[in-house]
């Protein structure tokens, strides 16, 4: 009895940490989500509505466009960051001079805030103003203007979410390759192996699991990625770049409907679970059996 | 199939040298066993073999080809490594199939090989496990799986038995000597064990400190070796050497121990006064009345045999003999020595004289 009172007494102060800051909020969210309430508008009034937000929801284009638009950053975002990541990581493995520096130098984007991040990438791509406009035109005859070419806004918001995030992926990675034994390598050679062949058959199962974490990660940071694209592009041109994350922050700050907000929230919260729970099941899973 | 030559072969790590010029030629098809102590330089030795080492100096050669430069995946090696170095992320089945799925072989054939291999590794009923789901042993044995699957110019075995257990070792050592016989492939194979290094190699290369030591059939070093070292490496129990000078007592040479002690030696005409190192093998020696006296100081029946300790000088003499012999500590008895068996050794150089 005794030891039993004493675990949960020295668990009680992550519980009420978390359940201050995680699962209070979270209800709160949710029964937010169950009414209407707009404290700055006519009737300031919360007002049950049932399930009416979330019926909204289901018809609002708007909404639907950014859960598609989402879904093409996220995909393009992630999967770019895992290639460039594995080849920075690769190439960090090996000997060069200026290593240490580089590699320092290239963790640096991580430890910026997201909001400076995206002032930053405004300022270099304001068209006249901004550098990367600049060199486009004059060096290779291209215009870039991310206010109003919606493709060229998606894929500015895409390179700069890579140049964010691409260094946590190789941290990682570098931190599953460097704790490869290296036997299976050499024995992959003595078995004939060639380089494509080891690639697919030896490193890429072997750092298989450090892959699934890193892309857990990053989807589901992805997928919640508000400040550094309210800050390039806004949302724009049109809707372009409206991921889910502004489009909750527009409907709920400007617009001060909290109740509709909230119910965006948690069907987003709904979406990210499943996708992880698809691909858990899809990837994870399968191989897991058997093997103990 | 292929010779195999290294040629006055050097190898560096930085500042630390292991490897002193070493001479190997391997016939074609010869079953070659690389033993010696602890970090001699073994592993080594095959590993640049595999090319998985570079090498500092000197030229390694398989068939007629300088392999110097190339890569391991293009010497058609086969390698058990002293680790097992099995593929943690695949079953037994898909190690053993490893190397034939690489080279791209029908799927029927992999499996064709991969269950006929199974079945002389008697790991059958294991194929679907993986590496961690194994004993010590049984890893060992997907090791040698994977690397008979093909048919190389060259099998490199680093100690591949040593984790079996007895039974197994003794069927294991059969398979790979008929795997030998039947493939006719060169086989350089490491061991720490006398009774495979005896029974398996056509030839035995006793390595010391990244030196060649002695390159001889079994037999041969066993009878003649040509140093200290390798009398009493090769050979269990080890031979026992006694230290002292050459003399002349009533007409024949004998070998006096620095304790005074005489003992019959063969008529090599050495010189009276020669320092020299006394080798004679436990069974060598008999127990007998005419014998030269020693006491004894801790006998070992074993069974089949006994190990007799007797003390001559300050060291310790061993001799096995079949009969059962009930002496006591204490107790004197007489070693009877037969000149021939004795081997001599200069006391400086410890080569054989
Ligand atoms: N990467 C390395 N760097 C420096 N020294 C090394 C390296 N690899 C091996 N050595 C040294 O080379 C020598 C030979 O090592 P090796 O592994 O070949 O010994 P071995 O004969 O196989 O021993 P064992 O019977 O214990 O397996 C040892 O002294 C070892 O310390
Ligand atoms: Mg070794």
């Amino acid at each position: 009895m005794q030891s039993k009172f004493l675990g949960w007494a020295l668990l009680a102060p992550t519980l009420l940490i978390l359940a201050l800051f995680g699962v209070v909020p979270f209800i709160y969210v949710l029964f937010v989500s169950f009414h209407q309430w707009n404290p700055f508008g006519a009737n300031p009034d919360m007002l049950f509505n049932w399930a009416g937000n979330y019926r909204k929801l289901v018809f609002d284009a708007q909404f639907l466009a950014s859960l598609g638009v989402t879904a093409a950053f996220v995909f393009f975002a992630v999967l770019s960051e895992l290639v460039l990541g594995y080849a920075l990581a690769q190439a960090l493995m090996r000997d060069f001079p200026g290593k240490a520096f580089f590699r320092t130098i290239h963790t640096l984007p991580l430890i910026m805030a997201p909001i400076i991040v995206g002032s930053v990438w405004k300022l270099m791509t304001t068209p006249s103003i901004g550098i990367i406009p600049n060199i486009l035109s004059n060096w290779l005859g291209y215009d870039l203007n991310i206010g109003q070419s919606a493709w060229q806004a998606f894929a500015t918001t895409v390179i700069m979410d890579i140049w964010h995030w691409t260094p946590l992926v190789t941290l990682t990675l570098i931190a599953a390759l460097v704790s490869l034994p290296a036997d299976p390598f050499e024995q992959a050679q003595i078995d004939g192996a060639n380089r494509r062949q080891i690639f697919w058959h030896i490193t890429l199962p072997m750092i298989r699991p450090a892959i699934l974490a890193t892309v857990f990660i990053r989807m589901m940071d992805a997928m919640r990625t508000v400040d550094e694209v309210l800050m390039l592009t806004g949302g724009g041109p049109g809707s372009a770049t409206r991921y889910v994350g502004v489009h909750i922050f527009k409907e709920v700050f400007p617009r001060t409907n909290y109740g509709y907000g909230s119910a965006v929230s948690v069907i987003v919260l709904y979406l990210t679970i499943v996708v992880c729970w698809l691909m858990y099941v899809g990837l994870i899973a399968p191989r897991n059996k058997g093997k103990g | 199939m292929a010779r195999v030559k290294i040629d006055n072969v050097f190898k560096r790590y930085g500042a630390l040298q292991v490897m002193h010029g070493v001479n190997v030629d391997i016939e074609d098809g010869e079953f070659v066993v690389l033993v010696g102590p602890s970090g001699c330089g073994k592993s080594t030795l095959l590993r640049m073999l595999a090319g998985l080492e570079q090498i500092s100096d000197g030229t390694i050669s398989i068939g007629e080809r300088v392999v110097n430069d190339v890569p391991p995946k293009e010497r058609d090696i086969s390698m058990v490594f002293q680790s097992y170095a099995l593929y943690p992320h695949k079953t037994v089945a898909e190690n053993i199939g490893f190397p034939l799925k690489m080279a791209k072989r029908p799927k029927s054939e992999i499996q064709e090989k991969v269950n006929h291999a199974a079945s002389i590794l008697d790991l059958a009923h294991l194929l679907d496990r993986y590496p961690k789901q194994l004993s010590g042993g049984q890893r060992q044995r997907v090791a040698m799986g994977r690397a008979i699957v093909r048919n190389p110019q060259v099998f490199l075995f680093d100690e591949p038995l040593s984790n079996l257990d007895a039974k197994l070792r003794v069927s294991m050592r059969v398979e790979i000597k008929e795997l030998h016989q039947r493939l006719g492939t060169t086989i350089v194979y490491v061991t720490h064990d006398q009774i495979e290094a005896m029974t398996m190699a056509d030839k035995i290369v006793v390595m010391r400190d990244g030196r060649v030591e002695q390159i001889g059939a079994p037999l041969d070093l066993f009878d003649r070796p040509e140093s200290v070292f390798v009398g009493g490496f090769i050979g269990s129990p080890s031979m026992n050497f006694l230290h002292g000078t050459v003399s002349s007592q009533e007409g024949r040479q004998v070998f006096r121990t620095d304790g005074g002690l005489a003992l019959p030696m063969p008529q090599a005409g050495l010189a009276d006064g020669h320092q020299v190192t006394y080798g004679i093998r436990p069974e060598h020696i008999a127990i007998g009345d005419e014998g030269v006296p020693v006491n004894i100081v801790v006998t070992e029946p074993t069974g089949s045999e006994t190990q007799i300790f007797a003390r001559v000088d300050n060291d310790l003499i061993n001799a096995v003999v079949r009969d059962r012999i009930y002496a006591r500590p204490g107790e004197q008895v007489g070693f009877v020595i037969d000149p021939a068996n004795v081997h001599l050794f200069d006391r400086q150089t410890e080569r054989r004289l």
